[in-house]
């Protein structure tokens, strides 16, 4: 049988996790990382690199690199041009449309980068299922996880993502509920958690009551656009405007220029990511040049972190809560690493937050429960989540009539009537929206139906009822039927910013045709680990105190000089986007190495049995 | 149509097209999950009393009991049509959850299943209720010179202090309404269900105040606005 996974797709990073024999594993490489970052990378020959190779790739190739793609799921191009401004990537798209992303020299919607993202995760799930010896590894059903607070199109973007990286979305879940459910593992908690989910570019907070092992949200708040990619971007434009100051305080790299390329706005962008890493435990560190304490840093970047603390008071006041109901604080996401967000937090809810569990990894477990619950029907836990906006129609003089209430536990189901205005019209138009606000140009538009079929009689004799049903993903869909005749009507659904699902399939074929592309780009990677791996045991040999005297004792002058041009022949080579030679260079290397090796071996063999006799002596 | 008469009534088993009683929610026959066809009211899908004064946490445990034996979780590997009927049940009982929840809510949808409210009274929160013209009046009056105040200049203390007295007369008028629906509500719960005149009775007198509640709340909540709106532009 196919294995399911639950996958976090993260603004900056992914992970992908799975259960066996009841208890959860994060899938990790050789090195025990599990996160992927979420990066995409084209080489030149149309090679897709995606995770630790493309963030590579976002130094050396920034323009053929894309990142933080969740930002745009779901999105216009009218949505997302604040957001482009400091973006190396290109990203169009015709008003009213689907936002376009060039990736190398081909353009591809933000479903169809996400899903790079998931083929690789699916990937390594396989791999590793592999050397587990499952005897079927295929893994082609997953979980993944959203903020809780994305609305229907980006919900529906992110399972077009699964689809179109050959999955079946068994369910879209809620990250801070996904942290929940792997929180209430081990403790059989009763009570109200609030769960504050802090990631690189999302932020929310739900508010669940735990009890008979039901994890009910009673409300959920957020901001889908304000994460730690938002400190990172507030500090660089901040050195981007030392820089071009008479004075500059702070200092690029050698070869860098101040001026805003690409490439110099990332290498300021990782020194920043760093420093706000190094100020999660150091009270000071070094900037580009210029000191930077702690102090400092959080009162730069009070004014984002004091942004979450408002959806936080909102969910509490929409769960008819004090903060002093709360029983437990759970932080969720990479950005909780900042003392201040944990000072702050504390405060608000007058108690410790809990992180026993690594904020990386805790809604990749979670959303691995849950796929394991979907597939086995254990009943021990249910997640009962909510909607986290209203779904209203417009109605008449561009304003919003609200059928479900936000908050309102999924799925869930509303209806309206609707009738016509003039005689023998056979036909209504329905404008669908989520949101809170009354007027229909502040609310998210998510599809414009036409409602067909009614029989032809006087105006406002017809009573068509709409039925909106909300699953158990947070995703809607509509249905209708005139209730004086019975005829079920005809709708046809066009999202405002999605993808129809012919679309969706035809991305689905045209991934299976760079498959191919993205396999060779794999094998490369495989490549370049092992001849870097090989590289570096040579230097460490070389390098070594004994190794003067290995040379001069054991090796001829023909070996010695096999040794070091084959070291510098794979070196030159590995850089470039040839296999073949990398491969050929490796074993060149490693031929030429092999006496070297052995004596290094036998040499450390007898000094350690020399040891051992000088000790039992 | 009151609770006794469903009990009549049957439902179709679409897996196994037995017949089962309304609001009973797996098949007698089949023991299937059944769709959501003919089924009674959000009162007897939850097995309670069609009464105002309920247990509230009766009501969660219920709503968690039932959310076990539902919930589309559960019916993953199941037929579609199971599947469709898990999705069915559990948008109702979430729904009816939500609705009788609340009292505000819960008064609202006895008076829909008892067949007393008229189609035009969901509209009724815009039309000024008779009793409540007086205050109506006053208020409008007051909120036109409220707003004269302020595109004159006069400090944000002073006009805040006349919306604050506008509101009071209106919250007292709530408070009254909040207590005249508590006691029809015990009223309500105590009838002989027999009694059709007796219920007639109440159920207008509810009504009546629900109508007036309602249109007391939107009054309130322009109050707000205006106290909020106002500062919208100085942030």
């Amino acid at each position: 049988m196919s294995k399911v996974v639950g996958i976090d797709l993260g603004t900056t990073n992914s992970l992908v996790a799975y259960v066996k024999d009841g208890a959860p594993f994060v899938i990790r490489d050789q090195s025990g990382d599990g996160l992927v970052p979420s990066i995409v990378s084209a080489a030149p020959d149309g090679t897709i690199y995606v995770g630790r190779e493309a963030q590579r790739r976002l130094l050396t190739d920034p323009r053929r690199t894309v990142y933080s793609v969740k930002r745009f799921m779901g999105k216009g191009i009218d949505d997302v041009q604040g957001d482009a401004k400091l973006l190396p990537f290109q990203v169009s798209g015709e008003p009213g449309g689907v936002v376009r992303i060039g990736l190398g020299d081909r353009e591809f919607t933000p479903p169809e980068v996400s899903a790079f993202v998931l083929r690789e995760l699916k990937r390594r799930a396989e791999e590793h299922l592999a050397e587990q010896g499952e005897f079927d590894n295929e893994v082609d059903r997953a979980v993944i996880t959203v903020p809780a607070y994305f609305n229907d199109a980006q919900r529906t973007a992110t399972r077009d993502a699964g689809r179109i990286a050959g999955l079946e979305v068994l369910r879209i879940i809620n990250e801070p509920t996904a942290a929940a459910l792997a929180y209430g593992l081990d403790k059989k908690n009763q009570g109200v958690i609030a769960v504050y989910d802090f990631g690189g570019g999302t932020f929310d907070i739900s508010i669940l009551r735990v009890e008979d092992g039901v994890f009910q949200v009673l409300s959920t708040n957020g901001d889908t656009h304000l994460g730690g990619d938002d400190i990172d971007l507030l500090i660089v434009e901040r050195i981007l405007a030392d820089l071009a100051s008479p004075t500059p305080q702070h200092a690029l790299p050698e070869g860098f220029s101040a001026q805003h390329t690409p490439e110099s706005i990332q290498e300021i962008r990782k020194a920043v990511i760093q420093a706000k890493w190094d100020l999660s435990e150091l009270d000071d560190t070094d900037l580009l040049g210029v000191r930077l304490t702690r102090a400092a840093f959080e009162a730069m970047i009070r004014p984002v972190i004091d942004r979450t603390l408002a959806p936080c008071r909102r969910a509490l006041t929409d769960a008819s809560l004090q903060a002093s109901d709360v029983d437990e604080v759970v932080l969720v996401g990479g950005s909780t690493r900042m003392p201040l967000v944990r000072r702050l937090v504390g405060e608000l809810f007058g108690r410790t937050p809990h992180s026993e569990l690594n904020p990386d990894e805790v809604v990749a477990v979670g959303a691995a429960l849950q796929a394991d619950i979907l597939v086995t029907g254990n009943r021990e836990m249910l997640l009962l989540d909510v909607t986290p906006l209203s779904l209203g129609i417009e109605t008449m003089g561009g304003v919003v009539s609200k059928i479900i209430l936000r908050n309102s536990t999924i799925p869930a189901t509303g209806s309206e009537m609707f009738t016509t205005g003039v005689d023998n019209q056979t036909a209504v138009d329905i404008h669908v929206l989520q949101g809170e606000r009354e007027l229909v140009g502040d609310n998210r538009s998510l599809a414009r139906f036409r409602l067909r079929g009614i029989p032809p009689m006087p105006a406002g004799m017809p009573r068509v009822q709409v039925q909106f049903q909300i699953d158990a993903n947070g995703i809607l869909s509509v249905t209708a039927s005139e209730l004086r005749t019975n005829v079920e009507q005809t709708i046809e659904v066009k999202p405002s910013y999605g993808l129809t699902d012919d679309q969706v399939e035809q991305m689905l074929i045209d991934s299976f045709e760079h498959a191919e592309a993205d396999f060779a780009a794999r094998m490369l990677i495989e490549a370049r680990n092992e001849a870097e791996s090989v590289i570096i045991a040579t230097e460490k040999t070389l390098r070594s105190p004994e190794f003067p005297s290995i040379a001069a004792e054991e090796l001829t002058e023909a070996e010695q000089k096999r040794i070091v041009q084959a070291l510098a022949g794979l070196k030159h080579v590995i850089k470039s986007d040839s296999r073949d030679s990398i491969i050929q260079w490796t074993t060149v290397l490693n031929e030429a190495t092999k006496h070297l090796a052995e004596v290094a071996m036998n040499r450390s063999v007898r000094a350690a049995l020399t040891g051992k006799n000088v000790d039992t002596v | 149509m009151t609770s006794q008469t469903h009990t009549h009534l049957l439902q179709e088993c679409r897996t196994c097209g037995g017949r089962a009683p309304v609001d009973v929610h797996f098949c007698p026959s089949c023991t299937k999950i059944l769709t959501i066809g003919r089924q009674g009211d959000y009162f007897s899908f939850l097995g309670l009393p069609r009464k105002l004064n309920l247990d509230v946490a009766a009501v969660e445990q219920q709503f968690r009991v039932l959310s076990r034996q539902f919930h589309p979780d559960y019916f993953y590997n199941a037929t579609p049509t199971e599947r469709r009927a898990s999705l069915e049940r559990s948008s109702y009982l979430n729904d009816a959850y939500r609705t009788l929840k609340q009292p505000a809510s819960r008064v609202a949808y006895l008076l829909d299943v008892e067949g007393v409210l008229k189609p035009a009274d969901h509209e009724a929160g815009k039309l000024a209720p008779a009793s409540l013209l007086e205050e109506v009046f006053a208020l409008n009056e007051e909120l036109d010179e409220v707003r004269d105040m302020r595109t004159g200049g006069a400090p944000d203390a002073e006009w805040r202090a006349r919306l604050a007295a506008a509101a009071a007369p209106i919250e007292a008028k709530r408070a009254e309404h909040e207590a005249q629906l508590g006691e029809l509500s015990n009223q309500w719960d105590a009838l002989p269900s027999g009694d059709q005149t007796a219920r007639t009775a109440v159920l207008g007198a509810l009504r009546e105040r629900v109508l007036e509640r309602n249109y007391i709340n939107n009054l309130l909540a322009t109050i707000e606005r205006e106290t909020t709106g106002a500062v919208g532009p100085q942030l």
